[in-house]
Protein backbone atom coordinates (compact mmCIF):
# COMPACT_ATOMS: atom_id res chain seq x y z
CA UNK A 1 0.00 0.00 0.00
CA UNK A 2 1.56 3.12 -1.07
CA UNK A 3 0.65 6.78 0.52
CA UNK A 4 -0.77 8.47 -2.98
CA UNK A 5 -3.25 5.24 -3.09
CA UNK A 6 -3.68 5.97 1.21
CA UNK A 7 -4.23 9.70 0.41
CA UNK A 8 -6.87 8.83 -2.34
CA UNK A 9 -9.15 6.96 0.26
CA UNK A 10 -9.06 9.61 2.64
CA UNK A 11 -10.10 12.20 -0.03
CA UNK A 12 -12.68 9.70 -0.89
CA UNK A 13 -13.94 9.24 2.46
CA UNK A 14 -13.71 12.88 3.14
CA UNK A 15 -15.77 13.90 0.35
CA UNK A 16 -18.04 11.13 1.40
CA UNK A 17 -18.46 12.50 4.69
CA UNK A 18 -19.01 16.09 3.36
CA UNK A 19 -21.90 15.02 0.94
CA UNK A 20 -23.71 13.03 3.07
CA UNK A 21 -24.10 16.01 5.51
CA UNK A 22 -27.91 16.21 5.11
CA UNK A 23 -28.38 12.91 6.65
CA UNK A 24 -29.42 12.16 10.65
CA UNK A 25 -25.53 12.15 12.70
CA UNK A 26 -25.88 8.57 12.86
CA UNK A 27 -26.67 7.22 9.99
CA UNK A 28 -24.19 9.43 8.18
CA UNK A 29 -21.52 8.03 10.49
CA UNK A 30 -22.83 4.21 9.67
CA UNK A 31 -22.43 4.91 5.93
CA UNK A 32 -18.91 6.39 6.38
CA UNK A 33 -17.84 3.44 8.76
CA UNK A 34 -19.19 0.84 6.30
CA UNK A 35 -17.56 2.19 3.12
CA UNK A 36 -14.51 2.25 4.98
CA UNK A 37 -14.55 -1.23 6.35
CA UNK A 38 -15.36 -2.42 2.42
CA UNK A 39 -12.16 -0.43 1.03
CA UNK A 40 -9.96 -2.21 4.36
CA UNK A 41 -11.72 -5.30 3.12
CA UNK A 42 -10.49 -4.59 -0.41
CA UNK A 43 -7.20 -4.04 0.77
CA UNK A 44 -6.66 -6.99 3.25
CA UNK A 45 -7.78 -9.42 0.47
CA UNK A 46 -5.65 -7.65 -2.24
CA UNK A 47 -2.61 -6.68 -0.22
CA UNK A 48 -0.37 -6.22 -3.23
CA UNK A 49 -2.98 -3.57 -4.78
CA UNK A 50 -0.98 -0.47 -7.03
CA UNK A 51 -2.44 2.46 -6.49
CA UNK A 52 -4.49 2.16 -10.52
CA UNK A 53 -6.17 -1.00 -8.24
CA UNK A 54 -7.51 1.24 -5.36
CA UNK A 55 -8.37 4.33 -7.80
CA UNK A 56 -10.80 1.47 -9.83
CA UNK A 57 -11.83 -0.20 -6.62
CA UNK A 58 -12.91 3.83 -5.53
CA UNK A 59 -14.68 4.38 -8.79
CA UNK A 60 -16.72 0.86 -8.56
CA UNK A 61 -18.07 2.05 -5.36
CA UNK A 62 -19.52 5.19 -7.26
CA UNK A 63 -19.00 8.99 -6.53
CA UNK A 64 -19.50 9.99 -3.05
CA UNK A 65 -22.23 12.58 -4.90
CA UNK A 66 -24.27 10.01 -5.77
CA UNK A 67 -24.00 7.66 -2.77
CA UNK A 68 -25.24 10.48 -0.89
CA UNK A 69 -28.08 11.57 -3.50
CA UNK A 70 -29.26 7.75 -2.97
CA UNK A 71 -28.53 7.50 0.62
CA UNK A 72 -30.73 10.77 0.96
CA UNK A 73 -33.58 8.96 -1.15
CA UNK A 74 -33.38 6.26 1.07
CA UNK A 75 -34.05 8.25 4.12
CA UNK A 76 -36.44 10.29 2.84
CA UNK A 77 -34.17 13.50 3.74
CA UNK A 78 -35.00 16.38 1.27
CA UNK A 79 -31.91 18.19 0.59
CA UNK A 80 -32.07 21.61 1.97
CA UNK A 81 -32.79 24.49 -0.46
CA UNK A 82 -33.41 28.27 0.73
CA UNK A 83 -36.51 29.56 -0.86
CA UNK A 84 -38.78 32.29 0.35
CA UNK A 85 -39.16 31.56 3.59
CA UNK A 86 -35.52 31.54 4.46
CA UNK A 87 -35.63 35.26 3.23
CA UNK A 88 -38.62 35.52 5.28
CA UNK A 89 -37.07 34.50 8.06
CA UNK A 90 -33.95 36.72 7.66
CA UNK A 91 -36.10 40.17 6.67
CA UNK A 92 -38.90 39.10 9.86
CA UNK A 93 -36.06 38.02 12.48
CA UNK A 94 -33.96 41.65 11.69
CA UNK A 95 -37.25 44.11 10.94
CA UNK A 96 -40.26 42.25 12.67
CA UNK A 97 -40.00 43.31 15.73
CA UNK A 98 -40.95 46.85 15.02
CA UNK A 99 -44.50 45.39 13.98
CA UNK A 100 -45.49 45.02 17.41
CA UNK A 101 -43.22 42.11 18.06
CA UNK A 102 -45.31 39.56 16.41
CA UNK A 103 -43.11 39.95 13.14
CA UNK A 104 -39.73 38.71 14.93
CA UNK A 105 -42.15 35.21 16.47
CA UNK A 106 -42.86 34.79 12.95
CA UNK A 107 -39.75 35.24 11.79
CA UNK A 108 -38.03 33.06 14.56
CA UNK A 109 -40.44 30.05 13.55
CA UNK A 110 -39.94 30.20 9.95
CA UNK A 111 -36.12 29.98 11.48
CA UNK A 112 -36.79 27.24 13.41
CA UNK A 113 -38.73 25.47 10.77
CA UNK A 114 -36.01 25.67 8.02
CA UNK A 115 -33.89 22.99 7.60
CA UNK A 116 -31.20 24.94 6.00
CA UNK A 117 -29.38 26.02 9.01
CA UNK A 118 -27.71 24.29 12.00
CA UNK A 119 -29.03 24.57 15.16
CA UNK A 120 -26.32 26.57 16.77
CA UNK A 121 -26.79 28.55 13.69
CA UNK A 122 -30.51 28.86 14.44
CA UNK A 123 -29.38 29.28 18.32
CA UNK A 124 -27.57 32.40 16.95
CA UNK A 125 -30.17 33.76 14.65
CA UNK A 126 -32.57 33.80 18.41
CA UNK A 127 -29.90 35.08 20.52
CA UNK A 128 -28.52 37.66 18.57
CA UNK A 129 -30.89 39.85 19.54
CA UNK A 130 -34.13 38.80 20.92
CA UNK A 131 -36.66 41.13 18.71
CA UNK A 132 -34.70 42.29 16.20
CA UNK A 133 -33.25 45.63 15.75
CA UNK A 134 -36.65 46.63 17.80
CA UNK A 135 -35.03 44.65 20.41
CA UNK A 136 -32.08 46.96 20.30
CA UNK A 137 -33.86 49.86 20.37
CA UNK A 138 -36.21 48.44 22.37
CA UNK A 139 -32.91 47.46 25.68
CA UNK A 140 -31.33 51.11 24.82
CA UNK A 141 -34.29 52.95 25.34
CA UNK A 142 -34.64 51.33 28.80
CA UNK A 143 -31.52 51.49 29.27
CA UNK A 144 -31.40 55.22 28.06
CA UNK A 145 -34.16 56.09 30.88
CA UNK A 146 -32.81 53.84 33.29
CA UNK A 147 -29.57 55.95 33.38
CA UNK A 148 -31.09 59.12 32.73
CA UNK A 149 -34.28 58.56 35.35
CA UNK A 150 -34.06 58.07 38.94
CA UNK A 151 -33.48 61.32 40.21
CA UNK A 152 -32.60 63.09 37.75
CA UNK A 153 -36.09 62.84 35.61
CA UNK A 154 -37.53 66.10 37.23
CA UNK A 155 -34.58 68.48 36.65
CA UNK A 156 -34.53 66.86 32.99
CA UNK A 157 -38.26 67.11 31.88
CA UNK A 158 -37.74 70.74 32.88
CA UNK A 159 -35.71 71.68 30.45
CA UNK A 160 -37.25 70.21 27.65
CA UNK A 161 -35.67 70.17 24.75
CA UNK A 162 -32.13 70.10 26.18
CA UNK A 163 -30.41 66.80 27.01
CA UNK A 164 -29.65 65.98 30.22
CA UNK A 165 -26.28 65.82 31.31
CA UNK A 166 -26.13 65.49 35.15
CA UNK A 167 -25.40 61.84 34.48
CA UNK A 168 -21.47 63.11 33.05
CA UNK A 169 -18.61 60.76 31.78
CA UNK A 170 -21.67 57.60 31.95
CA UNK A 171 -23.60 59.26 29.01
CA UNK A 172 -21.32 57.57 26.17
CA UNK A 173 -21.67 54.25 27.53
CA UNK A 174 -25.12 53.90 26.72
CA UNK A 175 -24.22 55.25 22.82
CA UNK A 176 -21.47 52.72 23.29
CA UNK A 177 -24.24 50.06 24.52
CA UNK A 178 -26.59 50.83 21.39
CA UNK A 179 -23.99 50.70 18.60
CA UNK A 180 -23.57 47.13 19.64
CA UNK A 181 -27.30 46.20 19.93
CA UNK A 182 -27.50 47.27 16.58
CA UNK A 183 -24.61 46.20 14.80
CA UNK A 184 -24.86 42.28 16.39
CA UNK A 185 -27.75 41.93 14.47
CA UNK A 186 -26.23 43.54 11.48
CA UNK A 187 -23.32 41.17 11.40
CA UNK A 188 -25.69 37.52 12.42
CA UNK A 189 -28.42 38.60 9.45
CA UNK A 190 -25.68 38.77 6.82
CA UNK A 191 -23.93 35.86 8.03
CA UNK A 192 -27.07 33.92 8.29
CA UNK A 193 -27.66 34.71 4.54
CA UNK A 194 -24.39 34.31 3.47
CA UNK A 195 -24.78 29.93 5.25
CA UNK A 196 -27.88 29.84 3.26
CA UNK A 197 -26.51 30.96 -0.08
CA UNK A 198 -23.48 28.71 0.53
CA UNK A 199 -26.36 25.97 0.83
CA UNK A 200 -28.14 26.79 -2.06
CA UNK A 201 -25.37 26.60 -4.35
CA UNK A 202 -24.67 22.79 -2.83
CA UNK A 203 -28.01 21.61 -3.74
CA UNK A 204 -27.96 22.67 -7.34
CA UNK A 205 -24.47 21.08 -7.78
CA UNK B 1 -36.58 4.53 -28.69
CA UNK B 2 -34.90 5.19 -25.14
CA UNK B 3 -36.72 8.43 -23.94
CA UNK B 4 -35.10 9.71 -20.65
CA UNK B 5 -37.94 9.29 -18.51
CA UNK B 6 -38.18 5.33 -19.90
CA UNK B 7 -34.43 5.43 -18.33
CA UNK B 8 -35.57 6.71 -15.02
CA UNK B 9 -38.26 4.40 -14.72
CA UNK B 10 -36.01 1.53 -14.74
CA UNK B 11 -33.39 3.32 -12.36
CA UNK B 12 -36.41 3.38 -9.98
CA UNK B 13 -37.57 -0.16 -10.81
CA UNK B 14 -34.00 -1.47 -10.49
CA UNK B 15 -33.32 0.95 -7.24
CA UNK B 16 -36.87 -0.42 -5.43
CA UNK B 17 -35.94 -4.26 -6.07
CA UNK B 18 -32.37 -4.23 -5.02
CA UNK B 19 -33.83 -4.81 -1.31
CA UNK B 20 -35.07 -8.21 -1.87
CA UNK B 21 -31.87 -8.78 -4.08
CA UNK B 22 -30.49 -8.16 -1.16
CA UNK B 23 -32.80 -10.04 1.66
CA UNK B 24 -32.87 -12.88 -0.59
CA UNK B 25 -28.79 -13.01 -0.62
CA UNK B 26 -29.50 -13.72 3.46
CA UNK B 27 -31.86 -15.45 3.22
CA UNK B 28 -29.98 -18.77 3.72
CA UNK B 29 -26.69 -17.66 4.97
CA UNK B 30 -25.04 -14.60 6.55
CA UNK B 31 -22.63 -12.29 4.84
CA UNK B 32 -20.34 -9.67 5.07
CA UNK B 33 -20.87 -6.43 3.12
CA UNK B 34 -17.52 -6.52 0.71
CA UNK B 35 -19.24 -10.33 0.32
CA UNK B 36 -22.61 -9.05 -0.47
CA UNK B 37 -21.76 -5.83 -3.33
CA UNK B 38 -19.36 -8.36 -4.97
CA UNK B 39 -22.27 -11.07 -5.33
CA UNK B 40 -25.24 -8.35 -6.58
CA UNK B 41 -21.91 -6.69 -9.09
CA UNK B 42 -21.61 -9.84 -10.92
CA UNK B 43 -25.34 -10.38 -11.89
CA UNK B 44 -24.97 -7.37 -15.28
CA UNK B 45 -27.38 -4.53 -14.80
CA UNK B 46 -28.45 -4.47 -11.04
CA UNK B 47 -26.05 -1.89 -9.64
CA UNK B 48 -24.42 0.81 -11.27
CA UNK B 49 -22.28 2.21 -7.85
CA UNK B 50 -20.93 -0.46 -5.37
CA UNK B 51 -21.05 2.32 -2.75
CA UNK B 52 -25.03 2.62 -2.63
CA UNK B 53 -25.30 -0.69 -1.40
CA UNK B 54 -24.19 0.68 2.15
CA UNK B 55 -27.30 3.09 2.42
CA UNK B 56 -29.89 -0.07 2.04
CA UNK B 57 -28.17 -2.28 4.54
CA UNK B 58 -28.35 0.79 6.85
CA UNK B 59 -31.88 1.51 6.01
CA UNK B 60 -33.10 -2.32 5.82
CA UNK B 61 -31.55 -2.52 9.36
CA UNK B 62 -33.03 0.70 10.91
CA UNK B 63 -36.56 -0.79 9.51
CA UNK B 64 -35.45 -4.34 11.40
CA UNK B 65 -35.54 -6.18 7.82
CA UNK B 66 -31.98 -7.45 8.43
CA UNK B 67 -29.50 -7.43 11.82
CA UNK B 68 -25.61 -7.10 11.83
CA UNK B 69 -22.73 -8.60 14.08
CA UNK B 70 -19.07 -8.57 14.55
CA UNK B 71 -16.79 -11.54 13.77
CA UNK B 72 -13.19 -11.94 13.09
CA UNK B 73 -11.71 -12.24 9.75
CA UNK B 74 -9.48 -14.86 9.29
CA UNK B 75 -7.05 -12.33 7.40
CA UNK B 76 -7.98 -8.41 7.48
CA UNK B 77 -9.94 -6.83 10.29
CA UNK B 78 -12.87 -7.80 11.88
CA UNK B 79 -16.00 -8.05 9.73
CA UNK B 80 -19.91 -6.87 9.90
CA UNK B 81 -22.14 -9.85 9.08
CA UNK B 82 -25.41 -9.28 8.14
CA UNK B 83 -28.11 -12.04 8.75
CA UNK B 84 -32.12 -11.73 8.22
CA UNK B 85 -34.53 -11.43 11.35
CA UNK B 86 -37.83 -13.18 11.02
CA UNK B 87 -39.50 -9.33 9.77
CA UNK B 88 -36.86 -9.30 6.75
CA UNK B 89 -37.86 -13.13 5.80
CA UNK B 90 -41.37 -12.22 6.43
CA UNK B 91 -40.76 -9.37 3.86
CA UNK B 92 -38.90 -11.24 1.33
CA UNK B 93 -41.59 -13.80 1.42
CA UNK B 94 -44.60 -11.12 0.83
CA UNK B 95 -42.67 -9.49 -2.19
CA UNK B 96 -41.55 -13.00 -3.81
CA UNK B 97 -45.04 -14.11 -4.02
CA UNK B 98 -46.07 -10.31 -5.49
CA UNK B 99 -43.42 -10.51 -7.59
CA UNK B 100 -44.37 -13.12 -9.22
CA UNK B 101 -47.89 -12.43 -9.89
CA UNK B 102 -47.11 -8.97 -11.26
CA UNK B 103 -44.19 -10.67 -13.59
CA UNK B 104 -46.67 -13.27 -15.01
CA UNK B 105 -49.37 -10.29 -15.61
CA UNK B 106 -46.39 -7.91 -17.22
CA UNK B 107 -45.07 -10.66 -19.54
CA UNK B 108 -48.89 -11.95 -20.37
CA UNK B 109 -49.29 -8.87 -22.54
CA UNK B 110 -45.05 -7.89 -23.74
CA UNK B 111 -43.96 -11.25 -24.16
CA UNK B 112 -46.88 -12.16 -26.98
CA UNK B 113 -46.34 -8.94 -28.66
CA UNK B 114 -42.18 -9.64 -28.77
CA UNK B 115 -43.39 -12.85 -30.73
Amino acid sequence: MNSTADRAVTTYLKRLDADLADLPRARRREIVDEIAEHIAEAQAQHPTQSEADTRTMLERLGDPADIAADARQRFGVVRARPGWMETAALVLLLFGGFVFGVGWIVGLILLWSSTVWKPWEKLLGTLVIPGGLAGSVFVFSLWATGAGGGHSIGPCTTNAGETCTTGGGSDVLPYVGFGLLVVAPLITTPYLAWRMRQRGELATV
Amino acid sequence: MVVASQEALLAQMRRGTLQYCVLSLLADDERYGFDLVRELAEVDGMVTSEGTIYPLLSRLRRDGLVESSWQESPAGPPRRYYRLTDAGRASLEGFVREWARFRAAVDHFVERKAS
